[in-house]
């Protein structure tokens, strides 16, 4: 019970939430805009947990503060749903530093390098993460390609819809020669899957990044703890 | 143990077909020799290639019988990637053979795979830029370059490893013919002094002098007629206008008149700006200025952009042509009728991509490079249709490298340079300006030089 | 496990990753939007969606991690590219691999028809929720509601993941571009039997 309140009480995340907003501040220059523009939705998710919450909540004990109509809403409650709500906003962050400030490249990297990740592994995922703008551009190349042989040329906005369904399976046949040739290449010239003796690119390890990292590892560990805690 | 490829009684086949593409081949190449292989389009080249350096059977299912021996070993006895640490392979298609994004990248790679040391990995990689005259790409991101930088960054890529065995899956078939003469040029010196062993597919061996030592000939090639010079078909009306086309960053305006039934070839250096101008005027990358027609037939530099469907033959047929068994028969198609179009030999799908625009009845066609990889036969028949159909009154306008091809086909040349249209000039006009054509990387055509001896 | 498997395999799963992480990552605004007026069981509807790539990647490539790996790359791409949940989605992708991989286990790698597949989706569905259940603190809410949201999501992983993922892949099939992968070799080994 006392883990439970503790665990359900606004506060933790709601500093966490501001931890994490100090953080943004003083390691990394965001446009705030962009920041503003990606945690809507997230906003609009807390607020879902929050109303949910009050509504839905099994544990109706403590006092009531609050009467809409029938609903009566206890302090208890108004914990649980500002907490989950805080919640969803300081992860949501967290995580968005995360994405802003990172280069995924640089990230497999020096996991492969700093933690010893199998080479056939990372090199597989980042050559398929490389292929992220190439799949952008084939998915208008095969509306093009319809265009050209003077197919398609729908009107309305149901069959431009269907229309789509009809680009997703040509475009995963396409993703799928493309990894065939990218592993024929990375094969030819002459990557075994070995680990490697020495790195053209050494990726080194500052102050922020440790910062940042041990950071990440606390939330982690802590939002996969907290479950165990309440049981 | 001089052998460093051995083929014993090979006989190959994908999964799936009932044909083997390869039957009882037997033959060996020794240390240090120039060897080319030779064979109409689609009769397993390529495929020979890949077994060569391993990649199959192992990475297709296909059904291999009798042995290939790579450096006296069993081929099948090494790791996948093992032995490409000693035979390097440029591929035939210049745009799926890089796993990076930038071209210092892909090098690095290839040195980290061969455990080079790192303080050595900056020298070797400037060696090679400076070896191939690429040195100016070295940031470059390779996805965005022409088609013809690709080749030779993938010829570096595998120059890099300094393998024992250097295997070429037709390497100039996009090189300017400047471009194609210094290849060789150099690749004849690198070989004197490494002493590498080079298996190279091709089928125009002119290019080449006499490089190679020796040809191994995978199929009887059926004698072609010569191309001869065709007679103009241009007629008054004009077919294609082209007014101030233009694209944010690299095509300056561009402006000329094609008229019916006129044969135009686009010509200039790699990257000079051919293939975006034949895209810029289909409308498939943002552009301004105006074309008339609106619907133009336009084969691409990589013909697979243009398949849509699950067969050869649907593909020939997608736009409703009537005549689409004979084109089938005319390109060689009707054995790879039923495959599936991604399916088919480099050549094969370059000439389904033609079939399937010859029949599709557009009044202005553009064609980007549709003689890169082809056979003498092939030519010869795209040749004659090309002539058939211009004089019917299409319009064409042709990118190609071959200057014989062009010698024989073009009523007028349109040359560009760095992203500027040069000129549109009359054909003959051309072929007798030295300073022009050195200026665009062009050589003069070998029919017209016979010509001019016969006179002298 | 890792000798066992082909460069060509590794890199198609983690292009799969990429394409399905996008397709994740729409989902997530789709169904964060939907949840903000009617409560995270909007979530519930949709959850098979985010099964989806481990289950094609199993169908295809048959080889023991398939499901599991191909899952973790996909919630780590979602992370990546730049607005998620969190960085617990990874474990998240892991744990719902898991759900799947434990079922094609169970077959020992042996069975992949429809009735596999769906089972498949369900494990994803039940170790995604237990996870979520301590996790999103659903101990709040009441047994009942609880109750409805894990029999929508098992419905969901049945149907968007287990099915659909089946004829996403059949789709795929029929192109002609899987020769080469165990998808293909068992095909034919059906048409000869
Ligand atoms: N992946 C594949 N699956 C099935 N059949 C194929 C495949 N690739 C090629 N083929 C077929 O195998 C034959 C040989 O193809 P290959 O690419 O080796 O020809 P090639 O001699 O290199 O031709 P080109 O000069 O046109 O490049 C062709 O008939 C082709 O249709
Ligand atoms: N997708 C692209 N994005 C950006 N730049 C490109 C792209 N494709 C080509 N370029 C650049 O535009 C220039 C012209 O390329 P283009 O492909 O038109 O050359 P090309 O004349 O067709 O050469 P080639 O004979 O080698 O095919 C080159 O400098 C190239 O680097
Ligand atoms: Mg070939
Ligand atoms: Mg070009």
């Amino acid at each position: 019970m006392f883990a439970m309140a503790f665990f359900f009480d606004p506060w933790t995340p709601l500093v966490f939430w501001v931890g994490v907003l100090v953080l943004q501040v003083f390691f990394s220059q965001i446009d705030w805009k962009k920041w503003l523009l990606f945690m809507l939705p997230f906003f609009v998710t807390a607020f879902g947990y929050f109303w949910t919450t009050l509504v839905f909540a099994e544990d109706q004990s403590g006092p009531v503060i609050w009467t809409i109509g029938d609903l009566q809403i206890t302090e208890t409650q108004l914990n649980h749903a500002l907490s989950l709500s805080f919640r969803v906003l300081a992860f949501s962050s967290l995580s968005l530093l995360f994405a802003l400030t990172t280069n995924p490249v640089t990230f497999i990297l020096s996991l492969m390098q700093q933690l010893k990740l199998s080479p056939k592994i990372a090199y597989g995922v980042m050559v398929g993460y490389q292929f992220l703008p190439v799949l952008k551009d084939e998915f208008v190349q095969i509306g093009q390609a319809h265009r050209l042989r003077g197919a398609g040329g729908e009107k309305n906005a149901l069959q431009r819809l269907l229309g789509v369904r009809r680009i997703l399976i040509p475009m995963l046949a396409g993703a799928v020669r493309k990894a065939e040739r990218a592993a024929f290449a990375m094969e030819a010239r002459g990557f075994t899957g070995e680990q490697r003796s020495s790195y053209f690119q050494v990726i080194s390890i500052g102050k922020v990044d440790v910062v940042l990292i041990a950071l990440f590892l606390f939330v982690l560990v802590l939002s996969c703890t907290n479950g165990l805690w309440l049981s | 143990m001089h052998d460093v490829i051995q083929f014993e009684k090979v006989s190959f086949r994908y999964p799936d077909e009932e044909k083997w593409i390869l039957e009882n081949l037997s033959f060996s190449v020794q240390r240090g020799e120039r060897v080319v292989i030779t064979g109409p389009s689609g009769c397993g080249k390529t495929t020979l290639l890949y077994l060569s350096n391993r990649l199959y059977p192992d990475n297709c299912d296909g059904i291999l019988s009798g042995s290939v021996k790579l450096f006296g070993r069993d081929s099948l006895s090494f790791i996948a990637g093992e032995i490409n640490h000693r035979v390097a392979t440029v591929f035939q298609d210049p745009d799926s053979q890089f796993c990076m994004q930038t071209v210092e990248e892909e090098l690095a790679f290839t040195l980290e795979n061969l455990h080079v040391k790192r303080d050595e990995m900056e020298k070797r990689i400037c060696e090679v830029l400076e070896l191939t005259d690429l040195t100016e790409f070295r940031h470059a991101i390779i996805q965005k370059l022409s088609g013809g930088q690709k080749q030779r960054i993938a010829t570096a890529c595998a120059l890099i490893m300094e393998p024992e065995v250097l295997l070429l899956d037709e390497p100039l078939s996009h090189l300017d013919p400047y471009n194609a003469k210094k290849y060789v040029e150099w690749l004849d010196e690198l070989q004197q002094k490494r002493a590498m062993t080079i298996v190279a597919i091709e089928h125009r061996l002119d290019l080449w002098g006499d490089f190679f030592e020796r040809s191994i000939s995978l199929n009887k090639n059926e004698v072609a007629p010569n191309l001869e010079k065709r007679r103009c078909s241009i007629k008054d009306d004009a077919s294609l206008v082209v007014n101030k086309v233009q694209t944010k960053s690299f095509l300056q305006e561009t402006t000329f008149v094609l008229n019916q039934g006129e044969i135009a070839v686009l010509a200039g250096p790699n990257g000079s700006g051919k293939s975006t101008l034949l895209k810029a005027l289909c409308q498939l990358i943002p552009s301004n200025g105006a074309v008339q027609p609106k619907l133009l037939g336009y084969v691409p530099q990589s013909p697979e952009f243009l398949f849509l469907t699950k067969n050869v033959r649907d593909e020939v047929g997608f736009g409703g042509g009537n005549n689409v068994e004979d084109m089938m028969t005319r390109l060689q198609l009707l054995p790879i009728a039923d495959s599936h179009p991604f399916a088919v030999s480099h050549g094969q799908k370059r000439r389904v991509a033609i079939a399937a625009m010859l029949t599709d009845g557009r009044q202005v066609i553009l064609m980007d490079e549709p003689t890169s990889g082809q056979d003498a036969q092939a030519l010869s028949e795209l040749f004659q249709l090309i002539d058939e159909r211009a004089c019917e009154g299409t319009t064409f306008l042709i990118v190609t490298h071959d200057m014989e091809f062009a010698y024989c086909i073009a009523d007028s040349i349109l040359l560009m340079n760095d992203g500027l249209l040069t000129g549109k000039f009359e054909a003959n006009e051309v072929w007798v300006d030295e300073q022009l054509l050195l200026d665009h990387h062009l050589l003069p055509p070998k029919g017209m030089m016979l010509r001019e001896e016969c006179f002298a | 496990m890792l000798k066992s498997w082909k460069l060509k395999e590794i890199v198609l799963m983690s292009l799969f990753a990429v394409v399905f992480g996008i397709v994740y990552l729409l989902f997530l605004h789709v169904g964060n939007i939907w949840a903000g007026f009617i409560g995270p069981i909007a979530y519930e509807w949709i959850f098979g969606i985010w099964f989806i790539v481990s289950i094609i990647c199993m169908y295809i490539i048959r080889k023991p991690g398939a499901a599991v790996v191909s899952e973790t790359i996909a919630a780590a791409i979602e992370v990546l590219l730049g607005n998620a949940v969190g960085p617990r989605l990874i474990l998240s992708g892991l744990v719902q691999g898991l759900g799947a991989e434990a079922v094609f286990a169970a077959t020992r790698y042996k069975r992949f028809d429809l009735w596999v597949l769906i089972l498949a989706g369900v494990g994803s569905s039940v170790f995604s929720f237990v996870y979520g259940y301590f996790l999103g603190g659903f101990a709040v809410y009441s047994t009942g509601y609880v109750a409805l949201m894990l029999g929508i999501r098992i419905l969901s992983g049945a149907l968007l993941a287990g099915v659909g993922g089946k004829a996403v892949a059949d789709g795929l099939l029929a192109t002609g571009s899987l020769r080469g992968y165990a998808i293909s070799r068992s095909k034919k080994g059906e048409a000869r039997a």
